[in-house]
């Protein structure tokens, strides 16, 4: 990609506790995201997710490793880092006995540029269907969420750094937040969005990262995750399964997860269909029926142990 | 921009403070308006029967002639036996400059922000200094207003520097406070810590007052407690050696909480 890159990741790695008690919580992550692009981080709880973006915003320090956004070292810069950042945190904490506004005006103020950045606010707590005038405490948790995405993007940030962050939102206000995104992209921007939400992933993310247990597993272009080479294979036979296929199809390299029922078999086929065709032939094929892999499968797939999507 | 952390932390504070020295300002009323049901020399002739652990405990040193007066009778009405409800309000606002925050999550919203944290822990210390002001203010103020209903004779200015002594007292309890949330990260823990670190220097000023003139007298030096005496300030006015002691203690406990906050980690 000829973009500018927006962060970039140099072994980055944190361990909590020490001795014995040691626990390794990110392992030499290396990861460039560039400019223009929507950046999935893909993982279940405990990962990884929350302790890279924290490191990236400074929250947390690295063990070893560096990182820099826009550039600068995320340690020594990370005040003009900030300015240019939006981050909206996994678990959103905010003050309770405060409402939407003065909380608005608060970190308004701390960006410096009260009046231009409130305005920005209003707009997108409009866009969001959010009251602002209540308080945090009488807030609904999705709504609580659509405030945090409001104080994420009011001041225009070029990167936007997202934990999980339709979580609790209605199915109606995450397609706006998809529209968001599209259209943050459209103008250039970056943004770093973290989930477990594989679909959601699918549908707005240009590239993806797969972490788990600290490793970044693989990082791929969505597009390409999609193509990736293998298919859920469904035949369906008019007589009985013919007589010694399913041995044959556990016996060969490009097929696993053979499951006989019936008169049906199901597989999961690597590469080409020939091979396939070729072995199911002694039977009359009544149906056959071809399944694309949904991210999930893809996601599961570098799961499993020894068996890496390829 | 420079303030706002300051300006919030003062518009989330102001509603406790007022309630804080509104009732410590009833207190200090009180205690005004009872000087004139009691002859002072028979409270004195009163303490004299008093052991000496006793006295310590209310901070009452060996001056008893002080007592015998009206200012003595309020100070060792309220300030001398109120030291560690004092204590209270300067723990609760060290703890909000970083453990409440990091408790609550609030914190990595706040840092995730174009602000540093020595920034935010300088705008806070600051605001929640001048709150501590505010609450003595009040409580001056309740005592104004007891002298005033109550119409006796009682040496303003004297009163006036017993209050404003608690200031540099306060401050510093809550820099011990913050600092010690900044090295232990928990709030509950840091919690712990600091009623243990003032319950043992109230139990320490009164071991040193007892056992003045012999080899454990030393023990009381050791307390903050025992550089607040209202007895003391009564006869002496500001103790300005105590007073310098509590801001530059204050100082450099602010500057280690900086170093600290700077070098770990943000707790969730």
């Amino acid at each position: 990609m000829a973009s500018a890159t927006v962060i970039e990741i140099r072994g980055l790695s944190k361990s909590y506790g020490s001795g014995t008690k040691q626990t390794a919580a990110l392992r030499n992550l290396n990861l460039s995201v560039h400019q223009g692009e929507i950046f999935g981080y893909l993982g279940p709880n405990g990962a990884g997710k929350t302790t890279t973006i924290r490191m990236l915003l400074d929250l947390i320090r690295p063990s070893s490793g560096s990182a820099s956004i826009f550039g600068m070292d995320i340690r020594d810069h990370s005040v003009e880092i900030h300015r240019r950042v939006g981050f909206l945190p996994g678990e959103l904490s905010l003050w309770e006995g405060r409402s939407g506004q003065q909380i608005i005006h608060y970190v308004a103020s701390v960006h410096g540029d009260s009046k231009g950045i409130t305005k920005q606010a209003d707009e997108l707590a409009k866009r969001l269907q959010l009251d602002t005038s209540k308080r945090v405490r009488d807030l609904s948790s999705g709504n609580k969420r659509k405030l945090g995405l409001v104080l994420a993007m009011m001041h225009s940030p070029d990167l936007l750094i997202l934990d999980e962050p339709t979580n609790g939102l209605d199915p109606l206000v995450q397609q706006t937040f998809h529209e968001m995104m599209d259209e943050f992209r459209d103008k250039g921007k970056t943004v770093f969005l973290s989930s477990h939400i594989l679909s959601e992933v699918q549908a707005i993310c240009d590239r993806a990262g797969i972490l788990r247990d600290g490793d970044l597993k693989a990082v791929e272009s969505i597009e390409k995750l999609m193509n990736v080479e293998f298919h859920w294979v469904d035949v369906q036979f008019r007589d009985a399964v013919p007589e010694g296929l399913a041995r044959q199809l556990q016996q060969s390299s490009e097929i696993s997860d053979v499951a006989v029922n019936g008169s049906r078999v199901k597989m999961r086929l690597v590469g080409d269909f020939d091979p396939l065709l070729r072995m199911i032939s002694d039977g009359y094929v009544k149906d056959l029926r071809v399944e694309e892999p949904s991210l999930e499968d893809i996601f599961l797939a570098y799961y499993s142990d020894g068996r890496e999507a390829r | 921009m420079i303030g706002s952390v300051f300006l919030e932390t003062y518009k989330q504070t102001w509603k406790q403070m007022v309630y804080w020295g509104v009732g410590l300002a009833a207190m200090a009323l009180m205690v005004v308006l009872m000087v004139p049901l009691f002859d002072m020399q028979d409270i004195k002739d009163l303490l004299e029967t008093f052991p000496p652990i006793i006295l310590a405990m209310v901070g009452i040193g060996k001056e008893l002639e002080i007592f015998a007066t009206n200012e003595g009778f309020v100070a060792m009405g309220f300030f001398g036996k109120s030291a560690l409800i004092f204590a209270v309000y300067p723990v609760v606002m060290g703890m909000r400059i970083t453990a409440n925050e990091e408790d609550s999550g609030t914190m990595d919203v706040l840092l995730s922000l174009p602000v540093q944290r020595a920034r935010v822990i300088v705008e806070k210390f600051i605001a929640y200094s001048i709150s501590i002001v505010g609450v003595v203010l009040l409580i001056y103020l309740g005592m104004q207003i007891g002298v005033s209903i109550a119409g006796i004779d009682l040496d303003v200015a004297r009163l006036a520097e017993v209050t404003f002594y608690l200031i540099p007292l306060m401050v510093f309890i809550m820099a011990v406070t913050m600092l010690i949330a900044v090295i232990v990260r928990r709030r509950s823990v840091a919690l712990g810590i600091v009623t243990a670190f003032v319950i043992a220097s109230y139990m320490l000023q009164a071991i040193g007052a007892v056992a003045e003139g012999t080899v454990a007298e030393p023990i009381g030096s050791i307390s903050f407690l025992t550089y607040y005496n209202a007895g003391d300030i009564l006869t002496q006015g500001f103790i300005w050696p105590h007073i310098a002691g509590f801001v530059v203690v204050s100082a450099v406990l602010l500057l280690a909480s900086l170093y600290q906050y700077e070098r770990r980690d943000i707790a969730v």
